[in-house]
């Protein structure tokens, strides 16, 4: 069991983390949404006030 | 007037897909009416906490009627901030993010009403209202009955059309991490919550402990964390107008709460039945879980740099970091509470009622008051009292830090007195004070909530500040969005891959099934085969009367003051006795083995007290225990303990019951024998100090029956160190024995009422060292009188001393009692020889099949009153009958100088 989680978490973690270094324009795609949300926020916050 | 509320962009009916220029609409009526009814749900689950946290400390308050008793308002408590305040909450939260993530509105307004009407009309209201009447589920987090429980899946169900589907066509490079959160919780909840609720229903005992051990968590860890977080999430860059430090960082605290959290149930049941592998899985799993979220806090904090000045002027966003760090504390103490050296000395505990408390008002409600403040401020309408606000946030940050310290400590206070041999109401007497302070610092928070609710109602109402000063900082990383927003479209995926509900419900599916695999369905099957190997054949079911107790028992919220699970520990070994083994549980439908000891584990009731005793404690527990905190269940009663209805019949059955199988099957001696190999290091049994006279082999909880040989405590010979002995044995009297013996002794104590035979009148007799060392030795057999051998030896001589002092030295014996001797002796050999033996030293052919034993006039000397009363009247309760038709007055004058002529002589024959 202890081994089976540790496995398959390492594993998850270390793909990621490769995806992250072998792919740079996984990351700019990856942190997109945090600007979309940001956005869209903007354009409520406009809506509302104009 | 026409308000922005009523203006076209805001109104619900737009194109379900929006063109660039145009926005989504939003169900401003809707999060009004969610943030109104979760204040009020709040209000009121937090008046049902304070009234439980008063009852500790004054028990008997509002303790006349079953719906008040502790019990069900307990339920009530945890379910109305479950369900009521944070479930409101989180739904307002959702109709205001969602369509600003989604960019699209939520599906329909009429479904939403619809889902407002079920959520507090057919969850929380009725929830509460049942409960209240005794219909209710023993489950933690899952109390409200199977009815109720529909609805709320119903409702997750309404919820994944209403909030899941919008996000439906949405491109994974714009789903931010407070949807990833939202799809989460609904998708994961959605399947655990009824099998949370069912299947301990239908599998049974240690094996439904392990379904809802996963429930119990995942209530936390898939609807109560993914919810705050998500709000989290949103805030804090709305508020900054900053984007979070890493996005990857937030995505991958996302998957890794949603794999490791599922995996964590299992902790709440460490050294219990269930298999040790699926113990470890779950405290490693544990551990992962305090990882992730050092990650997840890391990125929000790392997010917050730059905004001090925001963060300290912005209420709601103080609250949002308040919760954030609360969220870093709690779960780091929730993996470390899952290791094992921590886990035997604090489960049960208030240090685990502390952290249920920092996780669900310091993170959890803390976050969702900084989200409802923080979109109060920006719909149209509404705005908050900034004054209020800021108050409501210091009594509550006050309180709470108040609270969870006191209750860490007094659990503290428990685990160290539960690791010694001492009673186990010392364990209750030590917190007292802590309960009172957990109880007045439940104030300052109920009077935040009130606060924060008055802020919400008596703020300005400016229709054309939309944006707060604070909110808008020009700290808008204007650069950052066309980066971001040219980035994402340089990567993407594929197929079924784009789509963000696809990949969050297949995981959730894939999660969830992965958990109970691996912590519910290989370990039931493991304790199914072990059940099948070790059971007794003939194990007894129980009887119609005993099941009936079993409801009242669960209906009454019993199993979340006393476990039926001794724990592979040798603290609870020493106490309670064997560890409870899966076969015990095979026929508990639902499991109760409880989380929680504020009374002893009850597994190994049978044939421990008396059902005089019992009654009398269920009438009200301080006639037999004075500081008792146990509620008083005068409603099973017809006006006196000595009158119980069916109810306080069928529950004492089913206490009875209680280990019943185990002890017939010979399982309970076994397990005593010191050969028995360990289950774990830790039961390795330790050597008590010789201070304590508890030998390692007899479970304290046992109480009666025993005739071991005592040791003979004699108090001091010295005055001055005798009179120490007996004011100390005063204090020791006044504090155990007075509920049944009275204050003075005379056996006249609250219970003596209701028990038969009655509490020893201590004046009415001189008792000899021996006798009195062999009764606080071994209790008496067949009364309600327990050993109570768990003492310190110096404390029981001081017992001994002090019921020597009680008893008046009697007058020289006059003449024609001397005369009348021989008299008394023949006719004590014809009459009384049979119980008493010939000789007074309860030898006769039928002393040993009498319960309570006769007595040994040897070891005890009644006073010339009590031995005539007793002629008279006979002892009810005991063998003994009157003799006043069958003796003539100048024959029971010569018994009764016969009787006590016998004191302190030589005896013949075993001695009692």
């Amino acid at each position: 069991m202890i081994n089976l989680i540790v496995i398959v978490i390492s594993a998850i973690m270390f793909g990621l983390l490769l995806v992250w270094w072998r792919w740079p324009a996984f990351r700019a795609w990856i942190e997109a949404p945090k600007y979309f949300m940001l956005r869209q926020e903007r354009r409520f916050d406009d809506q509302l006030k104009g | 007037m026409t308000t922005l509320s009523e203006h076209s962009i805001y109104t619900a009916g737009q194109p379900s897909v929006q063109s660039a220029g145009k926005l989504p609409s939003v169900e401003y009526g809707l999060i009004r009416a969610h943030v109104f009814a979760s204040l009020v749900t709040l209000v009121i689950s937090v008046l049902f906490g304070l009234l439980v946290a008063t009852k500790f400390t004054f028990p008997e308050f509002l303790g006349g009627h079953g719906w008040l008793t502790w019990g069900r308002l307990r339920y009530n408590h945890t379910q109305g901030i479950f369900f009521g305040w944070l479930g409101n909450a989180f739904l307002a939260f959702f109709y205001y993010a969602v369509p600003r993530l989604a960019n699209r509105p939520v599906l329909s307004r009429k479904l939403g009403w619809s889902l407002f009407s079920i959520w507090n009309f057919a969850v929380v209201l009725p929830g509460w209202v049942l409960v209240a009447a005794g219909f209710s589920q023993p489950l933690e987090w899952a109390e409200f009955p199977l009815v109720v429980a529909a609805f709320v899946v119903l409702a997750f169900i309404l919820m994944a059309f209403e909030f899941v589907l919008p996000f439906l066509n949405a491109r994974l490079s714009d789903l931010y991490v407070s949807g990833w959160y939202i799809i989460g919780g609904i998708v994961f909840t959605m399947l655990a919550y009824p099998v949370g609720n069912l299947v301990p229903w239908l599998v049974p005992g240690a094996r439904g402990a392990a379904f809802s051990g996963l429930w119990i968590h995942d209530a936390v860890g898939l609807y109560v964390t993914p919810f705050a977080v998500a709000i989290a999430y949103y805030v804090i860059p709305a508020t900054t107008r900053r984007p979070i430090s890493s996005h990857f960082l937030s995505m991958v605290g996302f998957w890794l709460l949603f794999f490791v959290y599922p995996l964590n149930g299992t902790h709440h049941y460490v050294y219990s039945a269930i298999p040790m592998a699926a113990q470890k899985g779950a405290i490693v799993a544990s551990a992962y879980q305090g990882m992730d979220v050092i990650l997840v806090v890391t990125n929000l904090l790392l997010s917050l740099p730059g905004s001090s000045g925001t963060a300290s002027k912005d209420v709601p966003l103080r609250f949002v970091w308040f919760g954030v760090v609360s969220y870093l504390v709690v779960s780091l103490q929730g993996s470390v509470q899952a290791f094992m050296p921590v886990n035997r000395f604090i489960h049960f505990t208030d240090f685990v009622i502390g952290h249920s408390h920092l996780a669900m008002i310091g993170f959890a409600s803390f976050i969702a008051l900084g989200g409802i403040a923080h979109l109060w401020q920006r719909i149209p309408g509404t705005r908050y009292n900034e004054r209020m606000m800021n108050w409501s946030f210091w009594l509550l940050a006050v309180g709470l830090t108040l609270m969870v310290t006191d209750l860490t400590i007094a659990g503290l206070v428990e685990a160290q007195v539960w690791q010694s041999s001492a009673p186990w109401i010392d364990s209750v007497r030590a917190v007292e004070s802590y309960w009172l302070v957990r109880t007045l610092s439940g104030l300052p928070i109920l009077a935040g909530f009130v606060l924060f609710w008055i802020s919400l109602v008596t703020g300005p109402r400016l229709s054309e500040a939309i944006v707060s000063e604070t909110s808008r900082v020009a700290s808008e990383d204007k650069a950052a969005f066309e980066d971001g927003s040219a980035a994402s479209h340089e990567f993407s995926l594929t197929g079924w891959l784009s789509h963000a509900h696809v990949i969050a419900f297949g995981a959730g599916v894939g999660f969830f099934a992965l958990s109970f695999l691996v912590l519910a369905i290989l370990p039931g099957k493991e304790l199914a085969d072990e059940i099948k190997r070790v059971a007794p054949v003939t194990m007894p079911t129980l009887t119609a009367s005993e099941q009936r107790g079993r409801v009242i028992y669960g209906r009454e919220g019993c199993a979340y003051c006393h476990t039926q699970q001794i724990r592979s520990l040798a603290a609870d070994v020493r106490r309670f006795g064997a560890p409870t083994e899966a076969w015990e549980t095979k026929y508990d439908y639902p499991q109760l083995w409880g989380t929680r000891r504020i009374g002893p584990d009850l597994s190994r009731e049978f044939n421990i007290r008396p059902r005089d005793w019992q009654l009398t404690h269920l009438y009200n527990p301080r006639f037999v225990v004075r500081d008792s905190v146990m509620p008083p269940y005068p409603w099973f009663f017809s006006g006196s303990a000595n009158q119980p209805t069916q109810e306080a019949l069928d529950l004492l059955a089913y206490l009875q019951s209680l280990g019943r199988a185990r002890e017939l099957s010979g399982f309970e001696r076994q397990a005593l024998v010191p050969s028995v190999q360990p289950v774990t290091p830790d039961m390795a049994m330790p050597r008590e100090a010789s201070a304590r006279a508890t030998p390692p082999t007899v479970p304290i909880a046992m109480t009666g029956g025993y005739s071991d040989s005592a040791p003979v405590l004699h108090p001091a010979s010295n005055p001055g160190d005798l009179q120490e002995e007996v004011s100390r044995g005063g204090t020791l009297f006044a504090a155990n024995c007075a509920s049944c013996h009275g204050a003075a002794g005379r056996g006249d104590g609250k219970a003596s009422s209701s028990l038969l035979p009655k509490p020893a009148n201590l004046t009415a007799a001189r008792f000899s060292d021996e006798r009195l060392s062999s009764v606080l030795w071994n209790g008496v057999v067949g009364t309600a009188m327990p050993p109570w051998r768990q003492l310190p030896a110096e404390d029981l001589r001081a017992l001994v001393a002090y019921v020597h002092s009680l008893h008046l030295p009697a007058a020289a014996p006059a003449t024609q009692e001397v005369a009348s001797l021989e008299v008394g002796k023949a006719l004590f050999a014809a009459a009384c020889g049979s119980c008493h033996g010939g000789t007074g030293a309860v030898n006769g052919p039928v002393a040993g099949t009498l319960t309570p034993p006769p007595t040994n006039f040897h070891l005890k000397q009644p006073t010339e009153e009590r031995a005539w009363e007793v002629l008279e009247n006979g002892v009810p309760g005991t063998a003994m009958p009157p003799w006043k038709s069958q003796l003539g007055e100048s024959e029971r004058h010569a018994l009764v100088a016969y009787v006590r002529s016998l004191y302190d002589t030589p005896q013949e024959g075993p001695r009692q």
